[in-house]
């Protein structure tokens, strides 16, 4: 679904993503995990078109998205739930309208937009809430009004990035339960943390990076099931459980 | 979908009234003077046209004339393009209006039949730079007697020198209120500007999300739009009930002072069309205003981004 083809992004003389190629299958839940400073944010934000980058492709769907024309983006990026670390909630709109703001930047029909909402609110548990403002709402609650509003328009792709980094242990496990219901409904998750006890507890596929720079990737399911080349084969013999190779960079 | 740009936009008038109101005020104070303006060079128009076409030339005809030699005479009169507005005034028409003109004086009319009064024919000019040569050619004709161009009015020598003043006064109000209304019109304009400017600085924010969240630039700038047009909206049917409410209320004594120059329409339904298309109008270059006002403001904003 989405290739990352030697991507590489600096700004002015830091650079902050090196050489970056990975891939994500469709339905895949992914980490981007690395510490703080690492370029997971900037990866996100290059799939989201917030950034471009100094070299490489990203394709999306057989599409490199860094061809995409300005006037595109906006088309390009209703197609991506996305879920922000700092919730990037409309203050000043209720929970319900949060979400209904998605639908009418979506262009979908109004009539449509009460079942929709009702729905994704009950999904995430905040129907009885949905007449609140984010002020009257706890953290986990207002991420949760995130979700809700990155699931309304029925993406393909969610992005999240550090979506438990501003909440308490417990509402980050919902959360990330939450997450997983909706990987399983076939949606592909990107989700960039530095939280080693959510990827510990919730496994799932690791890409690392380190300054820029890929410092480990597994790799993607339709790729396990490659003919494996000889100079692997003992390798992959010694970590039979392993499902993935790490490869350092 | 339009219901959701509509609800945001009241919700920042809401949110932000004093700015709000000053938009609105500077504008009504806009169209005000405007309607005011554009009554008065509509009056002043009327009042130079009614000038304008008086009967400037009257050709007082001999007495043996036939009806034919008259009649032909006034369509000579009336197919020439410098000539408007013919009229035959009889013995007795001229008599009538003697009499009319001397009623505080009964004995003066009593004393005269109509056989004294030559009969005419008065017309205007199309301009009154025509006068003179129109003039001796009428006075070439065989069948006038004496050719009178119209002198004596108020206190003017001519009325060329009444028309000619009335078309410098009437230039100078044009001028003055178009340079008035297009003033507070540029004021207006930058009202707007600056309020739509700070509207979309207290937006950032949300402008921000709207565009990850795959906002079309067109959807960020819907609602901004749509508050100016409120505000353009607002001020301009302010402004025009005002002056309308104040026309209604000098319209009688300005009619009765004027008298037969019909500065103003008489007719209700005639005075209501007039500050109809005055309405409409305004409605058009307010909306005009608006969006011209708001789209610079948004691309100033996404500019200094």
């Amino acid at each position: 679904m989405i290739k990352f083809k030697n991507v590489s992004k600096s700004f002015g003389n830091i650079k902050a993503l090196e050489g970056i190629s990975f891939e994500v299958e469709k339905g895949e839940f992914v980490y981007i995990t690395g510490p703080s400073g690492a370029g997971k944010t900037t990866i996100l934000k290059l799939i989201l078109r917030e950034l471009q980058p100094n070299s490489g492709e990203i394709v999306l769907d057989g599409v490199d998205i860094t061809k995409l024309a300005d006037e595109q983006v906006p088309f390009y990026r209703q197609k991506i739930g996305v879920i922000f670390q700092d919730f990037k909630i409309l203050t000043e709109r209720t929970v319900r309208e949060n979400v209904e703001v998605a639908l009418a930047v979506t262009n979908v029909p109004q009539e449509e937009w009460a079942g929709r909402v009702n729905q994704v609110l009950k999904l995430v548990g905040l129907s009885e809430r949905a007449t609140l403002f984010p002020n009257q709402l706890s953290g986990g609650e207002i991420q949760r009004t995130a979700i809700a509003r990155a699931l309304v328009v029925n993406p393909k792709l969610i992005l999240a990035d550090e979506p438990t980094g501003n909440l308490d242990w417990e509402t980050a496990d919902a959360l990330m339960d939450l997450l997983e219901k909706i990987n399983k409904e076939g949606k592909t998750v990107i989700m960039a943390t530095h939280n080693e006890m959510v990827v510990e507890k919730y496994k799932k596929r690791v890409i690392k990076v380190k300054e820029g720079k890929m410092a480990s990737k597994e790799k993607a399911p339709h790729m396990e099931k490659e003919p494996k080349k000889e100079e692997n084969k003992e390798e992959n013999e010694e970590k039979p459980k392993l499902k993935v190779k790490v490869e350092e960079v | 979908m339009a219901n959701i740009h509509l609800k945001t936009a009241l919700d920042y008038i809401r949110r932000a009234p004093f700015q709000a109101l000053s938009a609105i005020g500077v504008l009504t104070l806009t169209f005000f003077v405007a309607t005011m303006m554009a009554v008065i060079t509509y009056s002043s128009g009327n009042l130079l046209k009614y000038f304008e076409t008086r009967p400037q030339v009257i050709a007082f005809l001999k007495n043996e004339v036939t009806p034919q030699d008259i009649s032909s005479f006034q369509n000579k009169l009336t197919n020439d393009t410098r000539i408007s507005e013919v009229r035959y005034v009889s013995k007795e028409e001229a008599l009538s209006i003697y009499k009319k003109a001397t009623t505080d004086n009964p004995l003066l009319s009593e004393l005269v039949s109509p056989e004294i009064f030559p009969a005419s024919l008065e017309f205007s000019l199309t301009n009154l730079s025509f006068a003179e040569e129109v003039i001796n050619e009428v006075k070439q004709e065989e069948i006038v007697d004496q050719v009178g161009f119209t002198a004596s009015l108020g206190g003017e020598s001519t009325l060329q020198d009444v028309v000619s003043r009335l078309k410098t006064i009437t230039w100078y109000v044009r001028l003055g209120g178009g340079v008035l209304a297009g003033m507070l019109g540029a004021v207006s304009f930058l009202v707007l500007i600056v309020i739509i400017g700070m509207r979309m600085a207290t937006r950032k924010g949300e402008i921000e999300i709207l565009n990850l969240i795959g906002a079309t630039p067109g959807f960020v700038r819907s609602p901004i739009v749509i508050e100016a047009l409120i505000y353009c909206f607002v001020g301009v049917v302010v402004g025009w009930v005002l002056s309308f409410l104040l026309w209604l209320y000098i319209t009688p004594n300005l009619i009765s002072y004027f008298g037969d120059i019909p500065i103003l329409p008489k007719a209700t339904g005639d005075f209501l069309i007039l500050f109809g298309i005055i309405l409409a109008a305004e409605l058009v270059i307010g909306s005009a205003l608006a969006l011209l006002g708001s789209m610079l403001a948004v691309s100033r904003a996404r500019r200094a981004r």
